[in-house]
């Protein structure tokens, strides 16, 4: 069962794979931004936790898949790696470094302009959690998210 | 395989099926995944010299007669191909 799984997932056509991938990376900044929203409604506190946990299930299930996909090629968990293997690590730790060094100067941009603006930013646990959450999770899964976006579409078998 | 890298073609699909090896079977000996057999087959990706090599002396054959940077004739056009004139 768990190998006709993993199998499946190995065989995911990079379009759909891209597809889980864009929601990985947007599902929690929305999940928080709902969050962030709900708390001035007068809904009751239990249904707005139980609507972000709900939002936040397909970023875990997208989040599981990539990792899976990725079998152990990114953290070295694969006993043996080949050249491909390698030179595919290799270019998915550069594009999340690229795209980690694009989110940091976009958010830099933003705050700056926002502070330039007139406006005060206040620091405390509701600005600090989601931004350490966020490391917390794209950090360790970045490169697998990325090993995801860019290798091919897997040969038929032969 | 990315952008800037010119194609290598190869011939190692048709090598493969004459010795009746499957991709599994062929990655064993070279010591490589299986699925890189597949990529370097539909020409996604380019091996090293290391492994083009290595496929060459497994093959038996001359490196470029199974990797071309101009794509590859069939064999039997190579084999049966007429002599040019001054050579006959």
């Amino acid at each position: 069962m768990n190998t006709i799984t993993t199998s499946r997932i190995e065989y995911l056509p990079r379009s759909r794979r891209r597809a889980l991938v864009a929601v990985a990376l947007a599902g929690y900044p929305v999940a928080v931004a709902a969050l962030a929203g709900l708390k001035h409604t007068s809904l009751n506190r239990w249904l707005i936790l139980a609507l972000f946990l709900l939002l936040l299930v397909p970023t875990l299930a997208t989040l599981t898949v990539s990792y899976r996909y990725a079998r152990g090629r990114i953290d070295g968990c694969r006993a043996r790696l080949d050249e491909r293997d390698l030179t595919l690590r290799q270019q998915a730790y550069a594009l999340s470094h690229r795209v980690l060094a694009t989110i940091l100067i976009a958010a830099t941009a933003i705050t700056e302009i926002y502070l330039t603006s007139g406006n005060t930013l206040q620091f405390d646990a509701n600005t600090f959690w989601p931004a350490a959450m966020w490391v917390i999770v794209y950090l360790p899964a970045l490169p697998s998210l990325m090993l995801a976006w860019i290798e091919t579409d897997l040969p038929a078998d032969a | 395989m990315p952008d800037h890298q010119r194609q290598v073609h190869n011939r190692l699909a048709v090598l493969r099926a004459e010795r009746g090896l499957s991709r599994k079977q062929l990655a064993d000996k070279l010591g490589i995944n299986y699925q890189t057999i597949g990529y370097i087959e539909r020409g996604d990706y380019n091996p090293s010299l290391e492994l083009a090599l290595t496929i060459a002396e497994l093959f038996r054959l001359p490196i470029e007669a199974i990797f071309s940077l101009k794509p590859m004739t069939p064999l039997s056009e190579e084999i049966f191909r007429e002599p040019p004139a001054e050579t006959r």
